[in-house]
């Protein structure tokens, strides 16, 4: 029989699971009760677990990556250096810097959200390949445990950019085993990024066609196309580095005839398209976010989708921009310059298309909306200042200052991390089946972004003074810039460290969020929270186009017209055994 | 005969077709990071082959083009060997799919053990890149003797040119540690991806032995196995003009050196 | 509300070349490799490094074609292929423009 069709003033995509009663949610089994041993979550093949695990660890990192950088804003108050000597203030900002990117800002979004819910989103019970992703999560773990070791062991005092002929002739520090800590890591990246482009190709239930799939798995496999075609080429640059520092001499070592400029070329071949690889799962949970908070349909679904691709494929003839002033010739400096500029354009054409979703939306602002609205507005500046450093002319006196160190903050954190609370706030409920404290995680949401605002604009006017970056004394007129900044990091601090209390509060005292506290659109709402071992009690049939917040009972009125299908019409009308897939739309009954 | 159309089917899948079609393209995006990640590295001895022409024929001179023409031809009939086995698995024939895969096995092995003994011999040679340098007594044109730092390196790899009778005229022997570099690498990445590929052979013979392969749906697995195994022959194919055929080589001088690597001089 | 759209219908009507069509492929392989050797060996002058890589390609083509089954694959599996090599092919364009033109002035 079919589900009971309720009363909603939206159409979701598919239709809602029945709601359990509160006796039903005591005994009923999901895929956190099922079992408590420590053995069903270190060796389960659920993508939801496997999504949980990454979430633990990938907080963990954030706050090593956190206090390394403590270490540097607060030595950085005394133009002369105040706590650090000059060889621990390198491995402080090559610390924060690489457990950042590598550790949190890349697996973060993909582990977490792109586990959990991309499977969800699209019906599927499970990822393409269950034990591969497990296999990812002890890849990633075993990578940054031995890159942190050698951290702990000697640290690394390169930037996180680690260019050879320094990395690999002067500096004393590990690098070769550091570098292989990056390679395991980057193996991570590569599997669950697999996963991710096979599952969604696969795994669609019937109905979701790709012009209905919601915009965060959009992102979510433009991102995977991105890692799965530029990792390889950091592995390999990582390698040929290891064997330069190894046998004393390499390929990029002049005294050879070799080129230290190749290294950039090929190192920034995949980290700049990983900084798409950071930003382009944020933008996809904004997506969600701002059109369910505004109760909205998204303005230009097909925008949207596309410039996600759009980035993907443009990114990666950029990265030159990156090598302005280390003697790429000037007629390729130029090329890339103009291309830099126009891969402003689809970022552009997302911030046009949600600012347009939310007017005249019905706007409220919860924790996930408020983190939005801020990505919106920093994001936004963020994008806008890398027009000065995408302009070859002016780059000749922003490269390597505070300004570099504004516009990627202002991206990586302003946006990406912003969108990841967003992100994290909006799916908690549907991950843990409770609600946080709307007071707290509010607060939370403002602190770090009014936070975030004090510690970096004043690093865009020192930067655009003249300020070098990673230089651990400067000069006087610089340290009122300065103060300003680690003011604000403070601040943005407290912002970061509240939400681990009030999430892990909602655990025990939380209310009851049941299935869809947002009363949101998407598939994985559908179903009760916390989900069931395999997402769905019956597979979900999809009729509609994500984000139909401004369409009241669609669902109601395709039943009424005889269009909608229960799990054993279908059946019956395809005569294949309960399970598989066939086309839809046969009129039940006929 | 054909594979069955039914067989066991993993939970998260609907059917045998989806999980099948799923297989075979996880494999072949795994081989899209590997052509990016062998591309790389041929990105940069491309950069380095057009700036230093005459010192990467030298270097190619220097190696064993013996032991590399007979591994090619070893790769080759494993590639054939495994893409019978394909069929094997497909009719059901347990027996040949076995021997089929052993096949690739042994040939793998087989390539693996005459590059270990070609590594081995450039050791011997000297051919290793390093920094290290030697005090060397030199005449200068009026027959004063000076003494001068070389490169160990370059010491060695002319010995083995004038050996090989090519001519030095041009070369900066030092810099042909730059194509060594990129030789090592380049091949020791392979021999990286055969020992994996070999140990995925020796899982997947264990796994027939076990009668994993009864199901003759299973043939995807035995497919997608051959896919990664070309993948290596596919990069081996070109290793072998870009590394090996630069130099200037001649036929009687691959037997010679083939000879000596099997011991017979 | 529009016409209901088609879902996704797997299907997989792949079958394995024939023993016959496989040998043949390896045939044609080895006398490649024959070509190969004999270019390599020879002294062709400044041409060998492209006839080289040219054959090398062809190698690569039939193996691909024949061996990795391209000849069955959907146009999903070609389009992987394509975006690879596609990608491999934009990495050397823009590295090699630094190499070839850093002494030129701009434009």
């Amino acid at each position: 029989m079919a589900a009971a069709i309720p009363d909603l003033t939206y159409t979701p995509q598919s239709i809602p699971a029945p709601e359990p009663t509160e006796a039903q949610e005591e005994a009923r089994v999901n895929y956190l009760n099922y079992d408590y041993t420590l053995m069903s979550w270190l060796l389960t093949v659920d993508h939801k677990r496997i999504g949980l695990l990454y979430l633990i660890f990938a907080s963990i990192f954030f706050t090593m990556g956190a206090f390394a950088v403590s270490l540097v804003r607060l030595n950085l108050l005394s133009p002369t250096g105040a706590i650090l000597e000059l060889d621990q203030y390198n491995k402080a900002f090559t610390a924060h810097g690489t457990i950042m990117i590598f550790l949190f800002l890349i697996p973060v979004i993909p582990g977490v959200l792109g586990n959990f819910i991309v499977p969800m989103m699209i019906g599927a019970k499970d990822m393409a390949f269950p034990k591969l992703n497990l296999l990812s999560w002890y890849v990633w773990m075993a990578g940054a445990m031995f890159f942190l070791w050698q951290l702990a062991v000697g640290g690394l005092d390169t930037g996180w950019t680690f260019y050879p002929p320094y990395s690999s002739k002067y500096s004393h520090t590990n690098l070769t085993y550091a570098g292989l800590g990056i390679f395991i890591t980057g193996f991570s990246s590569i599997l669950t990024a697999l996963n991710i482009i096979v599952t969604v190709h696969k795994m669609r239930c019937p109905g979701m066609t790709w012009g209905r799939l919601p915009l965060f798995v959009w992102a979510m496999y433009a991102t995977s196309i991105i890692q799965i075609l530029a990792t390889p080429v950091l592995a390999v640059t990582v390698t040929l580095l290891a064997v330069e520092k190894t046998l004393g001499v390499g390929i990029f070592d002049p005294s050879l005839g070799g080129d230290p400029l190749l290294f950039q070329h090929m190192f920034w071949f995949y980290s700049h398209p990983a900084v798409y690889i950071m930003i382009l799962p944020g933008m996809g949970v904004i997506s969600e976010v701002i059109t369910c908070f505004s109760r909205k349909n998204i303005f230009g679904y097909k925008a949207v989708a596309w410039s996600s691709v759009g980035i993907a494929v443009v990114g990666f003839l950029v990265w030159g921009h990156h090598m302005f002033l280390a003697g790429q010739g000037l007629y390729l400096s130029l090329v890339f310059s103009l291309i830099t500029m126009l891969v402003a354009v689809p970022s552009a054409i997302k911030v046009f298309n949600w600012t347009a979703t939310i007017y005249k939306g019905s706007i409220s602002f919860e924790a996930p909306m408020i983190y939005a609205l801020g990505f919106l507005f920093l994001f936004t500046i963020g994008g806008l200042t890398g027009l000065h450093l995408a302009t070859a002319g002016t780059d000749i006196h922003l490269h390597d200052t505070y300004f570099v160190i504004a516009h990627f903050h202002f991206t990586m954190v302003g946006g990406m991390l912003m969108a990841w609370l967003a992100g994290l706030h909006y799916w908690w409920p549907k991950m843990t089946g409770r609600m946080y404290s709307d007071f707290w995680s509010r607060l939370a949401a403002v602190l770090a972004i009014s936070g975030f605002f004090l510690t970096f604009i004043p690093q865009f006017i020192a930067g655009y003074n003249g300020m070098p970056r990673r230089y651990p004394n400067y000069n006087e007129s610089y340290q009122l810039w300065n103060i300003m900044s680690t003011a604000g990091a403070s601040i943005q601090g407290i912002g970061y460290t509240l939400p681990l209390f009030y999430l892990i509060a909602s655990l025990f005292v939380g209310k009851r969020a049941g299935s869809n506290p947002w009363r949101a659109t998407g598939l994985e709402w559908q179903t009760p929270s916390p989900p069931p071992m395999h997402n769905f009690d019956s597979i979900p049939i999809v009729y509609f186009a994500p984000y139909e917040y401004s369409i009241p009972n669609g669902l109601r009125a395709l039943a009424a017209s005889g269009m909608v299908l229960t799990e054993s019409d279908h059946a019956a009308a395809n005569g294949h055994a309960h399970g598989t897939h066939g086309t839809q739309g046969v009129p039940s009954g006929s | 005969m054909a594979a069955s159309t039914t067989g066991p089917v993993a939970h998260h899948f609907d059917n045998l077709a989806q999980q099948q079609t799923t297989v075979r393209m996880g494999m072949w995006v795994f081989l899209v990071t590997e052509v990016l990640f062998f591309g790389g590295i041929m990105c940069a001895y491309t950069v380095y082959r057009i700036w230093f022409p005459r010192d990467f024929e030298a270097g190619s001179a220097a190696l064993n083009v013996g032991i590399a023409t007979v591994n090619t031809f070893l790769l080759l009939t494993s590639s054939l060997t495994i893409t019978l086995g394909i069929r094997a698995a497909y009719a059901g024939n347990q027996k040949a799919l076995k021997g089929w895969l052993l096949a690739t096995i042994v040939l793998g092995s087989v390539f693996l053990g005459l590059k270990a003994r070609e590594y081995h011999l450039d050791y011997q040679e000297g051919l290793m890149p390093t920094s290290k340098k030697v005090v060397v007594y030199e005449k200068d044109d009026e027959g004063q003797e000076h003494a001068i730092e070389r490169s160990v390196f370059a010491i060695n790899v002319e010995r083995v040119l004038h050996e090989e009778k090519f001519d030095t005229a041009g070369v900066n022997t030092q810099r042909v540690q730059l194509f060594f570099i990129f030789y090592y690498a380049m091949t020791g990445l392979h021999v990286l991806h055969m020992v994996i590929g070999l140990g995925l052979l020796t899982w997947q013979l264990i796994l027939a032995q076990r009668g994993f392969f009864q199901h003759t749906s299973r043939y995807v697995y035995i497919e997608v196995m051959s896919l990664y195994w070309h993948f290596v022959d596919l990069v081996w194919i070109f290793l072998l003009p870009l590394l090996y055929l630069a130099g200037s080589h001649t036929f009687e001088q691959a037997i010679h050196q083939f000879q000596h690597a099997l011991g017979m001089h | 509300m529009s016409e209901p759209k088609e879902t996704i219908f797997e299907t997989d009507e792949h079958t394995v070349p024939s023993t016959a069509s496989t040998m043949t492929t390896f045939a044609i392989l080895l006398a490649l490799t024959a070509v190969a050797l004999t270019v390599g060996f020879s002294n062709v002058g400044p041409w060998k490094a492209l006839v080289s890589l040219l054959v090398a390609c062809t190698q690569a083509g039939v193996l691909a074609y024949f061996f990795m089954d391209l000849r069955q694959a959907d146009k999903l599996t070609w389009l992987t292929v394509g975006a690879a090599i596609f990608w491999t092919g934009l990495l050397f364009l823009f590295t090699l423009t630094d190499y070839l033109t850093r002494h030129m002035a701009a434009i």
